[in-house]
């Protein structure tokens, strides 16, 4: 039972981390057909400028700060000068979010040199709960709580905003949207750059889970998101979360009992959407 | 100069085919223009240039006396012209209260107003307001799509074939909407059905291969048999 | 164009007999393989418009059959070309899979589905301690007649040139035609009542068997191999090599694997001087999104399409001086 909670926390904990990455990727792709390559480049630097700023502050909380604000300003940079110019022409566009992954992440080892830092949370979310004989470890539960709350934020402006109704409205037609005199580019700009902060906020939150991060960890999770983006469906926000949680939980148990699997699982997962339901295992668009 | 909307020799590229040639009309306000031609003459795509959504490529394009060929289509819409476009252009997955708040730009007693009249016009979509957009017959979504280019106040309505895919019946009740609506707005139609054409037009252009080829009033059109066999194949 | 290609080859195959050194021999080696790398991810870019992000999996399955049969059995001549025949078939199988699950769906899908397949490969290679020793990777020999570096260099030029040769036949065949098309307008191709999808499959399966003879020859030359063949980085230099070379050309590749090897050689010796070189490809990264932005031809192409105004401009002088 111990286990099982435990294997069940570590899922959910890293199916948020994954949701976070996953989320933006899927809503930019929705809105403008853009698959952004670099977008666990924007991830790393979340986790490296957060830990920067929390080692020097002393404070996680303002290191979190600091990094969704790394992951805004690098999300409004890059969709000005690398998305928009290529906008409309998508083997450039892929080609050109790949070099910038390239260049965001060697600017990372230029910066912060070429080796791993080690991260620990601070005081207040290290050790664990002790419930009934189960030993809970404070900082996953941590990282599902903020996951869960971005998520029900994310979704209240879907649904509840004006410029939520847009993005919703501009995922199923886009041309529709602009005939109707909405400047779509800078509603897409909103969206990138809450992509991006969403992101670097997954990166920060993963350097105390995993002990340590390198420059190399944007594209493995990467890959995870981009697994999650398809079995979710590209452009259907609700079904990142679930997938993300899905190859989490998978990623979690079979890293326990068939470690060398747990990649490989997911990697079938993909493949069987791929092959019979290419729009994503839950539901259409939207 | 009471011409609302003017084009002259307005050309159109789409990837490497020309599609428009040469398209020159005038719209008058308050009236009905209508573009009649076969398909794939380009009455569709001379509505897409005037949005924006396929920018011309040579000639100009005014609007309320102020060049729009080259602005971006969000731009163009603002300026006072609603689009109801050939496949409708509902939001899938939105409601019908939804399709008609993305389409409101400000809201104010006018879009209330004018709302409070489209839906008077469309009890229907009163009725399904809580209903998904791609739930919707064929007829309640031409309905929710023109009340969506109303509801601001547009001054200009493109509206491109209505009748198309429509039960003779119900094109027959869009028929009479867009008759009501005609002394609020100026229309230009694009539609195959002569009849309904004939019905709510009040002048009309004759698109073929991609260029205006002749025009008039429409009761000069309802009397040229060889007019209308030579352009539009009816006898 | 050829004919510069030829002319050079010749001038390579000349210089081991005038010169000896055995730096810039093992520096040439490398760039013919990367070469060969780079002109078959050229078929999938720059011929067929297809883009692939895990290029790496077919030079890893290369280098690694090859390491395994050479450590494993014997490093002689047999068993050398069963892992050639092995390579072959397992590259084949792998990009007919991956191009029959993802090229019928939007280009998207190849880019991530490749990229996430060769994550895979890499961490299968990491896993399966046995046959690979895991990260650490080992070392092997090689047939005998691969010890002598020059002949191992000669052999690695030859397959260049065929390669090269091979390719320029190929694109220009009526299948190739049939594949720029669909570069230049798939669906107009599909509406022609050509099968886009057998031919995009055809390609990838033609560029994913070369990738894999690139890794056999890789690990040959270095007579070891590791993890590295299946990571990021291999794809990334086949990317900027085609990319800055000019795409849809084959020279192009042969230029940026020239261009990029060279310039990775001589700035990891400058890397005592400043600690930024050892972060050199950081340079090409920005030239690489420089060359995708303003000049998507890359060099040959931007040369060309140079020289091509130039000679245009020279024809229309030339007749406005015979009507004036």
């Amino acid at each position: 039972m111990d286990l099982f909670i435990n294997l069940t926390l570590n899922g959910l904990a890293t199916g948020m981390l994954i949701f976070l990455l996953a989320a933006g990727l899927t809503l930019i792709f929705g809105l403008m057909d853009v698959l952004n390559f670099a977008h666990g480049g924007l991830f790393a630097w979340g986790a490296y400028s957060g830990l920067w700023i929390y080692s020097e502050t002393n404070s996680f909380f303002i290191g979190i700060i600091g990094a969704v604000i790394t992951g805004f300003v690098l999300g409004i940079l890059t969709e000005k000068w690398i998305i928009k110019p290529v906008y409309g022409n998508h083997v450039q566009q892929i080609l050109i979010t790949l070099g910038l992954m390239l260049v965001l992440s060697e600017m990372l080892k230029v910066i912060w040199g070429p080796n791993q830092m080690m991260a620990s949370p601070p005081d207040y979310l290290k050790g664990s709960w002790e419930l009934g004989g189960i030993i809970i470890i404070k900082y996953r539960v941590f990282i599902i709580l903020v996951g869960l709350l971005i998520f029900a934020g994310v979704q209240y402006v879907l649904k509840k905003t004006k410029i939520g109704l847009v993005v919703r409205a501009g995922v199923m037609n886009k041309e529709m949207v602009q005939a109707l005199g909405i400047n779509i580019q800078k509603v897409f700009m909103y969206v990138f750059m809450m992509g991006a902060g969403m992101a670097a906020l997954g990166g920060v939150l993963l350097g105390p889970y995993s002990g340590v991060i390198h420059a190399g960890m944007g594209m493995e999770f990467a890959i995870l998101a981009f697994i999650v983006v398809v079995i979710g469906g590209m452009g259907n926000f609700k079904g990142s979360v679930l997938a993300a949680i899905l190859v989490g939980l998978s990623g979690s148990f079979m890293a326990y009992y068939v470690p060398d699997l747990s990649l490989a699982v997911n990697m079938l997962l993909m493949a069987i959407v791929l092959i019979i339901r290419p729009q994503g295992l839950f539901g259409a668009k939207g | 100069m009471n011409d609302l909307l003017k084009l002259e020799h307005v050309e159109t590229h789409i990837g490497q085919y020309h599609i428009l040639q040469g398209v020159s009309f005038e719209v008058q306000k308050g009236k009905v223009t209508v573009l009649l031609g076969r398909n794939g003459a380009g009455k569709t795509t001379t509505l897409r240039t005037i949005m924006g959504l396929n920018p011309a490529s040579k000639g100009i394009i005014t609007f309320k006396d102020e060049p729009v060929q080259s602005l971006p289509t969000y731009t163009i819409a603002k300026k006072g012209i609603g689009y109801v476009p050939e496949d409708q252009g509902i939001f899938a997955g939105l409601t019908v209260e939804e399709n008609m708040k993305v389409a409101i730009q400000t809201e104010n007693e006018q879009t209330a107003e004018r709302m409070e009249y489209i839906l008077n016009l469309f009890p229907d979509l009163k009725k399904f307001w809580k209903k998904q957009g791609g739930n919707l017959s064929g007829g309640q979504k031409q309905m929710l799509s023109i009340a969506r280019a109303y509801v601001n106040e547009n001054e200009l309505l493109l509206i491109d074939e209505p009748s198309k895919g429509l039960a003779p019946i119900v094109v027959e009740k869009v028929m009479e909407s867009i008759l009501q609506m005609k002394d609020q707005t100026t229309i230009v139609l694009v539609e195959q059905n002569f009849m309904m054409a004939s019905t709510i037009g009040d002048c009309f252009y004759i698109i073929d291969d991609g260029r205006t080829v002749s025009h008039g009033t429409m009761q000069q059109l309802k009397e040229d048999e060889e007019m209308k066999r030579k352009y539009l194949g009816i006898a | 164009m050829t004919a510069v290609i030829l002319v050079a080859a010749a001038f390579l195959v000349l210089l081991p007999f005038v010169y000896e050194s055995r730096n810039l021999f093992i520096l040439l080696t490398q760039i013919f393989v990367f070469s060969i790398f780079a002109m078959s991810y050229d078929l999938l870019l720059g011929f067929t418009g297809i883009v692939s992000f895990g290029h790496a999996m077919f030079f890893g399955i290369g280098a690694y059959s090859m390491g395994i049969f050479m450590k494993k059995f014997e490093p002689t001549m047999g068993y050398f070309l069963l892992a050639v025949l092995v390579v072959i078939i397992l590259t084949a199988v792998v990009s007919f899979i991956v191009g029959l699950l993802t090229l019928r769906l939007k280009s998207h899908f190849y880019a991530m589905l490749t990229l996430a397949l060769s994550g895979l490969f890499l961490v299968l290679a990491e896993k399966w301690r046995t046959m690979t020793h895991g990260n650490d990777g080992f070392t092997f020999r090689v047939p005998e007649q691969f010890i002598d570096r020059t002949h191992f260099y000669l052999l690695c030029l030859v397959l260049v040139v065929a390669v090269f040769l091979l390719l320029k036949r190929f694109t220009n065949s009526p299948l190739g035609r049939v594949l720029q098309a669909i570069r230049e307008n798939e669906q107009r191709t599909e509406s022609l009542g050509y099968q886009v999808l057998h031919y995009k499959i055809a390609a990838s399966v033609v560029s994913g068997i070369l990738a894999g003879i690139a890794g056999i020859l890789y690990a040959i030359s270095l007579r070891f191999v590791n993890t590295s063949v299946f990571s990021m980085d291999i794809t990334l230099d086949a990317l900027l090599m085609t990319i800055i070379g000019g795409v849809g050309t084959l020279v192009g590749a042969i230029i940026g694997a020239g261009l990029i090897e060279f310039a990775h050689d001589w700035l990891t010796a400058l890397a005592k001087e400043h600690v930024i070189f050892e972060r050199w490809i950081i340079f090409f990264g920005i030239i690489y999104i420089v060359v995708v932005m303003f000049f998507p031809k890359g060099i040959v192409g931007t040369l060309s399409s140079l020289s091509w105004k130039r000679k245009k401009q020279q024809a229309v002088k030339k007749e406005e001086k015979a009507a004036g």
